[in-house]
């Protein structure tokens, strides 16, 4: 390399991507092969999802709070029920509960199939796009049976869940488990003893614990440095049913930086998540108790609220997402209403992890923390 | 990180009210610890939450219009540690409304204010990169989360098209 290129900055817009292609563009400043500054923007698909909450009565907004992640529609949209939930004083049916954690958990699995085709397909691996995506379908035939929609599927609703099981639901979702469990650990297997993966991710966008609290990262980002943080275990809903079994939080501890994750480690975690999730699907399936799937006093007491502040939270896929709620008095609408998204901070930290980097590497730090654009663009 | 022993969101209330007397903590239900700072003490506040909780994890900052040019700034964190999630909350007055910033104590907060101040108008002193990050260069300077922006309803008119039906507009909605 000749001195000359290592005395000039280039700069590189890397996007605007395609709207389908998450949307997203950062300003990368390079000097030679290595970026030494990166600037993420936001805003190309802001949809002032705060503002419309305003407009949109307790029952409405579920709907407009899916719509930020349709990958993980079944958790989006958890935060305002539960904080409609709250202000409103709802009881939820035992049905509800177990129902409603069973379809967050199944989202969960098809969000991170999502992302692994993508993250394989950032990478190069093309095949590796198609295969997981192949499996994903057989959720999205489940999610389509019991809400008639595949990806907005407006399931959890103040006082319960609109839509019951039935046995064709619980089939489609049993051939999708069934088929995720046959082909997971092959591909997994295949995707991570490839030596070129290990190449391309090793040590690839590490941080420390510390730094990752810092930044704001939650979920699989943080997990994948040792610590259990997971709301699921250490707040539990009391609308939800996972204290309702035993199950273990998932954590990945790297031999070789314990304390440290870096793009492989978070890899690893997002595949122990999958089994996680599965298994708690699998024990809470014969729990699900007969009754009523929503409190049927729940709709005339979610028209007008009184007046009150509450905070619903839940662990996303990505991390902690979260929604405070702030209501007058015989309120049809929120007076104001703040999401927060996980990929807000995770997109954020691009700026203190990618420097250092080599251009190729940015995208695989990219990846590696599973941004999806909807949860900063709200 | 090693688990270190909890501390109880009430003993920590006592904590941050005998170093700063001014600031007024109550501890809620849901593991809440709600505390009402003075805009001049958030920084202090904030930094005590740095050092004294190991696990400090920054959720989230936002404005509030509660009209009338007040405001109110929630910043909250949470401790795994200690199952508790602290609720700072600032009162802020005027048509410009200022506090510090603390985005050098928890970086991850950075995006959040600029966000706060671009919706809100509420400015971050000393923040390091003070730009519009969501909202289009022509909304700069209107902060469309305040109740005194004007919604689509009037861009409408301006475009000569029939607005839609009003919709209910008690609790959040302006007009």
């Amino acid at each position: 390399m000749s001195p000359d290129i290592l005395d000039e900055t280039t700069e590189i817009w890397f996007g605007p991507q395609h709207v389908s292609a998450h949307g997203w563009a950062a300003k990368l400043t390079l000097v030679g092969d290595f970026v030494v500054e990166c600037d993420p923007n936001a805003g190309y698909f802001h949809r002032s999802a705060e503002k419309c909450l305003e407009f949109r009565n307790f029952r409405q907004g579920a709907l407009i709070m899916e719509r930020l992640c349709m990958l993980e529609a079944f958790l989006a949209e958890y935060p305002y029920v539960q904080a409609v939930e709250k202000i409103a004083g709802l009881e939820v049916p035992e049905r509800a509960k177990v129902m409603r954690t069973i379809m967050m958990e199944a989202s969960r699995i098809h969000s991170l199939q999502f992302w692994w085709g993508q993250f394989s397909a950032e990478l190069g691996l093309f095949a590796m796009l198609l295969w997981p995506w192949v499996d994903r379908e057989f959720f999205l035939d489940a999610f389509e049976e019991l809400s008639g929609s595949r990806h907005a599927v407006s399931y959890s609703t103040p006082g319960g869940v609109k839509y019951d099981f039935n046995d064709k639901v619980l089939e489609k979702l049993d051939i999708a488990i069934a088929r995720f469990e046959d082909r997971m650990p092959v591909m997994r297997d295949m995707l991570m003893g490839s030596p070129t993966f290990r190449a391309r991710t090793e040590g690839i966008g590490q941080y420390t614990l510390k730094q990752g609290l810092k930044f704001g990262l939650s979920g699989p980002p943080i997990k994948a440095c040792g610590l259990p943080m997971d709301l699921r275990k250490d707040a539990p809903d009391p609308n939800l049913a996972y204290d309702m079994i035993d199950w273990e939080v998932p954590v990945t501890e790297s031999e070789e930086h314990p304390g440290e994750s870096d793009a492989y480690d978070r890899m690893v975690q997002r595949f122990r998540e999958m089994e996680t999730s599965v298994e708690i699907i699998r024990k809470l399936l014969p729990l699900v108790p007969e009754g009523p799937i929503v409190d049927p006093k729940a709709r005339g007491k979610s028209n007008r609220l009184p007046e009150g502040e509450a905070y619903g939270r839940v662990e996303g896929t990505r991390g902690i997402s979260t929604l405070w709620l702030k209501t007058t008095e015989k309120a049809q609408t929120p007076y104001r209403a703040k999401i927060r998204g996980p990929c807000f901070n995770s997109y954020y930290s691009l700026k203190h992890l990618v420097p250092g980097a080599k251009f190729a590497d940015f995208i695989v730090v990219f990846g590696s923390l599973d941004p999806y654009p909807g949860w900063w663009d709200r | 990180m090693s688990e270190d022993t909890p501390i109880s969101g009430a003993t920590f209330g006592r904590q941050i009210v005998n170093k700063f007397p001014d600031v007024e903590c109550t501890p809620k239900e849901d593991g809440i610890l709600e505390c009402i700072v003075p805009a001049d003490k958030i920084r202090d506040v904030v930094g005590m939450i740095d050092e004294e909780i190991a696990d400090a994890f920054p959720e989230s900052v936002f404005g509030v219009d509660l009209q009338e040019d007040k405001f109110e700034v929630i910043y909250i964190f949470w401790s795994r540690t200690n199952r508790t999630q602290y609720h700072l909350r600032v009162s802020l007055e005027g048509s410009n409304p200022e506090v510090d910033t603390i985005s050098d104590i928890f970086p991850g907060m950075e995006w959040h204010e600029r966000e706060t101040w671009e919706m809100f108008g509420i400015n971050f002193k000393d923040h390091p990169d003070l730009r519009l990050l969501l909202l289009p260069e022509e909304l700069e300077g209107k902060y469309p989360l305040r109740k005194s922006f004007v919604t689509d309803r009037s861009r409408l008119k301006e475009a000569d098209r029939t607005p839609p039906k009003p919709k209910p507009t008690e609790g959040g909605a302006s007009e």
